[in-house]
């Protein structure tokens, strides 16, 4: 195993797009090379050891070999382990926006929180959030037609609005609350929400969406049976009825 | 500025390939000049190139871009010292556009289709759009006023109201789609031929047409109404092609130029009665196109790969969008039209888009007079303007049209004629076809040629037209016409083989034409009416203000109107 630490050396105020922190991108470089890559800063492309402290095994090594530990404020850095493969990237603390954009494999865990649009468009792989996640977790990009494809993604805490839309595979579970219009346009993805959420599965073609609790239903969802999950009632409905849609909805009746 | 010893191809002046010094000073083709001297000895120039037919600003434009995310991925170039960066293929961002067409040593483009209401939008786009000289065509064919007065038989009132609206839009001609299929979209309908009543309104796309035409003769307009007929896009379509084009064959012009330039005619070029007896009619529409003097065309090529249809032809999208089950956008424009937008992908073997490849091709070989086909590719409607040089080159090379042919579905020889076709253009049709006929039809006076006065754009392609085989090198050809060796703008050297070396901001052509004051007086009236009853805004804030327009050129036209007296 090859095991680096990539340390923040401050707070970053303007935000910083480090694509380069993969283990793809790392795993067959050495210390100093890894210090050289580019990052951008803001509108400046600045070298990676100018905004961190690269330290730990000497390289190379293989991809699946590889992990990569983050420690300090990487709130305001985005797109860590975008289209990453294998190996491990292990955030200690919280994430930026786009981190494990078209993740393919590997684990990407963060101890603290995500920001918007993390595991955008992933497609394999495994991605674990101690605390919350941002805004279209699991979505595809605004426009794109398929969002997540393949893969998993836990989050304790609760996630915001539009969790999977656009959702074409995969598993998504989180443990607390969703946001608005989580699994829109859900095309064949599964999702858990532990919590509660409003107006799930809009436009939903296929797959499933699970509520442990509350969630206000659109009108074009159709109800159908009661169904026992785990010992719980689940009121099932069809839909979304706007668009002919196969999809099926299960939220917690009697639960509080 | 000296470009030295080019072979100069400049149609409108009678220069077919002649070995010449050309000179430019303060951004005008002058007799001479001194100055930077450009290194042209022995290779192919012409005046910059003329688009007379392309969607490059405004909101379906951009919500192509918004629909497309993976569209912007390709075609994306970080910024230098001189651009700012690039995205997109089929719809890039405004920079893009300016520097693409410099590359390919174009210097003028305009937009085909803005409504007014949508006007402000096109102009924050255009003057994003660097180096090249622009202009906006400006919607009509579904917009009430309009249908108000064709059907009150007003055709002062109708002038007045397209020299109104042009004002408002700072458009530059009037663009008409689908005449009267704006409106019945607008009910879920569509008009399915010229004679076919628009609802609620009780006129015709005919006289919609016909009104629309005279109003603009009368008003002396630069360019002809610009038409996309109703029934583009649909197996059979070449008849309703034909009657219109008849009907404004006795029209008067004010100008040496078409009463009618149809838009796109690859798309209206359509023989069979449904997708699977689909096939050409090119050689009769080429045959009305032969003898007539009435009407011009641009081509509307279609090229195999992706695209991005969008039109003011609102059902046509829907047509598109059920058949491709792909994104879509539909738009409704409040008193004036209705749009879309759908992503698409023309393949080889998919037999409707080979007989669609084929269709434009034939046009443009059959018609006689290249000062009567425009070439383009309806950008981005047939295929992004960058692909400009493979239209080109199978224009120019029987060759690679066979090549072609033999990738493409089997059955294309039976439903087309482009086998058989022999012609090969050569650079002299080129020059017209790209420079001098759109600067013509458009009745743009400085572009299009190098004449003293011209304006002082000129493209020099690393290609020696004396020993080049346009016939049999067709690659080295498309090649050379992708990226120009040096494109000049007004006077400064902006590309050097695909490298921008300056980006000036361009102009802004727009129309001004002059009506009877009790005429304006007469329509003002309805137009309070309307914004008052129906519009979501107040006519205080409908027309663009020129701050929209920092890089205008006003042209005047208009009725002679007495001089008011001073007070
Ligand atoms: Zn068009």
């Amino acid at each position: 195993m090859r095991s680096i630490t990539i340390a923040a050396k401050n707070a970053f105020r303007i935000s910083v797009e480090a694509e380069n922190i993969s283990p793809d991108k790392l795993a067959p470089l050495t210390i100093e090379q890894i210090g050289s890559l580019f990052v951008w800063q803001g509108n400046r492309q600045k070298k990676l050891s100018d905004l961190f402290v690269v330290e730990g095994d000497d390289g190379p090594a293989t991809v699946e070999e590889m992990t990569i530990r983050l420690v300090g404020d990487f709130s305001q850095v985005k797109r860590i382990g975008e289209g990453m493969t294998a190996g491990v990237v292990e955030v200690q603390g919280s994430v930026g926006m786009h981190a494990g954009n078209n993740m393919l494999g590997g684990l990407l865990s963060i101890s603290g929180s995500a920001d918007d649009w993390l595991a955008r468009e992933m497609r394999g792989g495994k991605v674990v959030v101690m605390g919350n996640a941002g805004n279209y977790l699991g979505a595809g990009y605004r426009g794109e037609k398929c969002g997540m494809r393949g893969g998993e993604i836990e989050v304790r805490g609760s996630a915001g609005a539009y969790l999977g839309e656009h959702l074409c595979g995969g598993s998504i579970r989180i443990l607390g609350d969703a946001g608005d219009f989580a699994g829109a346009v859900n095309q064949g993805g599964t999702i858990f929400i532990g919590g509660s959420t409003y107006l799930p599965g809009a436009e939903m073609s296929k797959g499933t969406i699970t509520v442990k609790r509350e969630a206000k239903v659109l009108p074009s969802f159709l109800k159908t049976e009661i169904v026992q999950i785990d010992g719980l009632a689940f009121q099932k409905y069809a839909g979304d009825n706007v668009d002919n849609g196969k999809g099926e909805l299960l939220v917690g009746v009697g639960s509080s | 500025m000296i470009v030295k010893g080019g072979i100069v191809y400049d149609p409108a002046n009678g220069l077919y390939g002649e070995e010449m010094d050309l000179f430019i000073d303060q951004g005008r083709m002058v007799e001479q000049a001194k100055g930077e001297e450009i290194d042209a000895r022995g290779l192919l120039v012409m005046p910059g190139g003329v688009d007379a037919h392309s969607h490059i600003a405004g909101k379906k434009v951009n919500t192509g871009r918004i629909m497309r995310p993976d569209d912007a991925r390709q075609g994306t170039e970080p910024r230098t010292a001189v651009c700012r960066p690039s995205t997109g293929y089929t719809v890039p961002n405004c920079y893009a556009m300016g520097y693409r067409y410099a590359r390919m040593g174009y210097t003028t483009a305009f937009e085909a289709a803005t409504p007014i209401l949508e006007a402000r939008h096109t102009h924050e786009e255009l003057e994003e759009i660097p180096i090249i000289d622009k202009g906006a065509l400006t919607l009509f064919g579904s917009n009430w006023q309009v249908m108000e007065c064709v059907r009150d038989k007003d055709l002062s009132k109708l002038a007045a109201y397209v020299a109104w609206g042009l004002r408002a839009a700072r458009g530059y001609g009037v663009k008409i789609v689908n005449p009267g299929g704006g409106e019945a979209w607008g009910f879920g309908a569509n008009v399915k031929g010229i004679n076919d009543p628009v609802p609620n309104f009780d006129v015709t796309p005919a006289e919609i047409i016909m009104g629309l035409a005279q109003a603009n003769e009368m008003l002396n307009l630069p360019h002809s109404i610009h038409l996309h007929f109703n029934n583009v896009g649909k197996p059979g379509n070449y008849t309703t092609a034909l009657e219109t084009l008849d009907l404004l064959k006795d029209i008067k012009p004010s100008r040496m130029r078409q009463i009618v330039h149809v838009a796109h005619m690859q798309f209206s070029a359509y023989g069979g009665t449904s997708w699977r007896d689909f096939e050409s009619k090119a050689p009769v529409i080429a045959d009305y196109f032969n003898c007539h003097n009435h009407a011009t065309m641009d081509m509307g090529q279609l090229l195999f790969g992706s695209a991005t249809t969008m039109t003011a032809d609102a059902p046509l999208e829907y047509g598109n969008a059920r058949l491709t089950h792909n994104k879509w956008s539909n738009h409704d424009i409040e008193l004036e039209e209705s749009s879309g937008v759908v992503p698409m992908v023309y393949f080889r073997k998919m037999l409707v888009n080979a007989v669609q490849w084929a269709v434009g091709l034939e046009l443009a070989l059959l018609v006689k007079d290249p000062w009567k086909v425009l070439m383009t590719t309806d950008h981005p409607n047939g295929s992004p303007f960058v692909n400009y040089p493979e239209v080109v080159t199978l224009l120019m090379s029987k060759s690679k049209r066979d090549a072609e042919m033999a990738t493409l579905h089997e059955q294309v020889p039976k439903r087309t004629v482009l086998g058989g076709i022999e012609r090969e253009l050569d650079w002299t049709d080129i020059a017209i076809m790209t420079r001098a006929a759109p600067a013509r039809i458009l009745g743009l006076e400085d572009k299009g040629h190098l004449g003293p006065g011209a304006d002082g754009d000129v493209s020099i392609y690393n290609l020696r037209p004396e020993e080049v085989d346009t016939s049999q090198d067709h690659a080295l050809v498309k090649k050379a016409l992708a990226n120009a060796k040096y494109t000049i703008k007004g006077g400064v050297l902006v590309s050097k083989e695909g490298r921008i070396l300056a980006a000036p901001p361009g102009r802004t052509f727009w129309v001004d034409a002059a009506v009877p004051q009790a005429d304006t007086d007469r329509l003002m009236i309805d137009l309070e009416e309307k914004f008052a009853k129906y519009y979501s805004i107040q006519i205080a804030n409908y027309a663009v203000q020129d701050a929209y327009l920092p890089h205008a050129k006003v042209i005047r036209a208009g009725l002679p109107v007495p001089l008011q007296e001073v007070a």
